[in-house]
């Protein structure tokens, strides 16, 4: 072993540099992205070298056995997705890096899914696409929207990355637009076209801030207000209605109610001191579909106060009010207020009572 | 092109609301300033009853015409021919910014020149059935146009010049019709109602703006016609 000696040491990590940079210079010539299908079998070849040659292959630094060789060939046969990875190939011996790429697997892409909707009529219409089931590799995605004879642009939007707008340049138009998107890959292409009128996409956004509120002293009633979705540009001119749905929790059924303008609605046969679930959903007045249902809101209608009584002898009555059953409160709470003078005579005075209450309440 | 039955149901309310109105509309040709704002939402309310019925009438028309006329991708290009017929496309900016009378004026133009074409088409028709729902459409059609005519004079407002005048091209009627070419003819007629439907969507949104220009209790409609 030469020793102690520093020029010749110093040429030897000169020359140990130099091959290095030359290697890696080299490989990195060869390094390349392979794509292929799944379940296609793949032979990679060793670069320039013979198929006699002695050489290794490796995948993501692991030795590949010799039984995937054909000579200096590599033979994968009918690979899946766990093929992926960067194979390498050295010579036998000196362990030179010969050849390098890295492989993906995948498939060519399937009819994408496209959608077109307008939530902002009549200002811009979006469109949206998306891939029934992954490539598994990357894939560009090419829109172009045709309204008869003129080809318009489809503005890209950053965020989500599969949805262009569009603006709409004319209204009240007779010709339809039509709408192609491709989609391609490095080991196929599909694409799928679309076409709609003008009016067909209008759909809204949902309405908002949507509040349900008892009414003091209506046992049956509920008061709904909501907002115009903001997106929504011009409520003005292209008004919106509404379809209001409500039932109590403990039921099924949903009850309906068109509103043709407006922003609230108050429900007038609630079920008393139920809780409610209610949705609302926009339409334009005269074009497009419905909204979806805005979020769903809870409310209960007013209910009296059990008034906490000081006798005994009723005490008791005043836990079954929390029973869930359609049975109206006991009203023996207000009875005991009023002189006892017959049972008859007491539910005349209960009803007297209310009817001068509501007066009062509404004098207020 | 779906509705539910609540759709359903209002528009046979429209459509009573509408019969029984239309012998009166003729009576609204006055200078009644309150009685724009209800004319106006009667006028609305015929053209939702209008598009309502065209569905129907188209459908069956276009089945008569037969393929490629029923297929509801068909998209065909827009020949000379066919630019005869008014049509409702309207650069946005423009639209917005019509006055009251250019709107009106619009729309009365336009549902005179269709309801000429449209019968021109009822003549030719081979079906009775679909030649009696085309006259029937025909008259809610002159309906319309008779309650526009009412909005625009309890405004204020002239009626534009008859046929015949210094209008485009399509003023002066369908022109001759080749009966050579069976095509074409069946072309024009899916335009024609196409432009029909389109502008009974405009009009809707036309009259919606209206609405809110002129209120039933309108105010004084001089200043209205002045202002926007």
């Amino acid at each position: 072993m030469q020793m102690a000696n520093p020029v010749p040491s110093a040429c030897c990590v000169v020359l140990a540099a130099v091959v290095v940079v030359y290697a890696q210079r080299h490989s990195q010539q060869d390094t390349r992205v392979q794509y292929e299908r799944i379940g296609a079998d793949v032979t990679m070849k060793c670069g320039a070298m013979d198929w006699d040659a002695a050489v290794t292959w490796t995948v993501n630094g692991s030795d590949i056995d010799e039984s995937h060789l054909n000579g200096s060939y590599l033979v994968l046969r009918n690979v899946h997705l766990g093929h992926s990875g960067q194979y390498s190939c050295y010579e036998g011996s000196s362990w030179h890096l010969k050849y390098q790429t890295s492989l993906k697997v995948g498939t060519p892409p399937k009819e994408p899914v496209l959608m077109c909707r307008s939530n902002n009529y009549p200002k811009r219409f979006y469109c949206s696409w998306h891939l029934p089931s992954p490539t598994y590799i990357p894939n560009t995605f090419n829109i172009s929207v045709i309204h008869g004879t003129r080809e318009m642009v489809c503005e890209k939007e950053a965020v989500p990355k599969n949805r262009c707008h569009i603006r709409y340049l004319q209204l009240f138009s007779t010709v339809k637009y039509k709408v192609t998107l491709t989609v391609t890959n490095a080991l196929g292409r599909n694409s799928t076209t679309i076409t709609f009128d003008e009016f067909a996409i209008v759909k809204p956004d949902p309405p908002e801030n949507v509040v349900a509120k008892p009414v003091p002293y209506s046992p049956r009633r509920l008061e709904v207000r909501w907002n115009n979705p903001s997106s929504w540009p011009d409520p003005e001119s292209f008004p919106l209605k509404f379809f209001l749905r409500y039932r109590p929790l403990i039921l099924d059924q949903w009850q309906h109610v068109e509103l043709s303008d407006g922003t609230s609605h108050t429900i007038t046969d609630a079920y008393a001191g139920k809780e409610y679930i209610i949705q609302v959903a926009a339409k334009d007045n005269d074009i497009g579909t419905w909204s979806d249902w805005s979020v769903a809101v809870h409310a209960t209608p007013w209910t009296e106060e059990p008034k906490y009584l000081t006798t005994e002898a009723q005490a008791p009555e005043t836990t079954t009010s929390s029973t869930s059953s359609f049975v109206p409160p006991p009203t023996t709470k207000i009875c005991d207020q009023e002189k006892v003078v017959g049972s008859g005579a007491v539910a005349v005075s209960w009803a007297a009572g209310l009817v001068l209450a509501a007066a009062g309440v509404l004098f207020i | 092109m779906d509705f539910r039955a609540g759709d359903s149901w209002g528009i046979f309310a429209f459509l009573c609301a509408a019969l029984w109105n239309l012998p009166a509309v003729p009576a609204l040709n006055n200078t009644d300033e309150a009685g724009a704002g209800q004319s106006i939402q009667k006028t609305y309310d015929l053209t939702r009853y209008l598009e309502h019925q065209l569905r129907t009438l188209a459908g069956t028309y276009l089945n008569y015409l037969g393929p490629p006329f029923n297929e509801p991708d068909f998209n065909p290009p827009r020949m000379t021919r066919a630019e005869m017929v008014p049509s409702a496309t309207v650069d946005f900016e423009l639209w917005r910014s019509l006055n009251d009378n250019a709107r009106l004026a619009a729309n009365y133009r336009a549902y005179t020149h269709l309801l000429c074409y449209l019968r021109g088409m009822d003549g030719q028709v081979a079906k009775a059935d679909l030649r009696k729902s085309l006259g029937h459409f025909c008259s809610s059609l002159q309906g319309l146009v008779v309650s526009i005519a009412g909005v625009m004079s309890s405004l204020g407002y002239p009626l534009p010049g008859s046929l015949g005048s210094t209008d485009p091209a399509w003023a002066h009627g369908p022109g001759p019709i080749s009966p050579h070419n069976d095509f074409l003819k069946k072309m024009d007629d899916f335009w024609l109602l196409k432009e029909l439907q389109t502008w009974l969507w405009r009009s809707a949104k036309d009259f919606n703006r209206l609405k809110k220009k002129v209120p039933p209790a309108a105010v004084t409609l001089r200043l209205e016609a002045q202002g926007f």
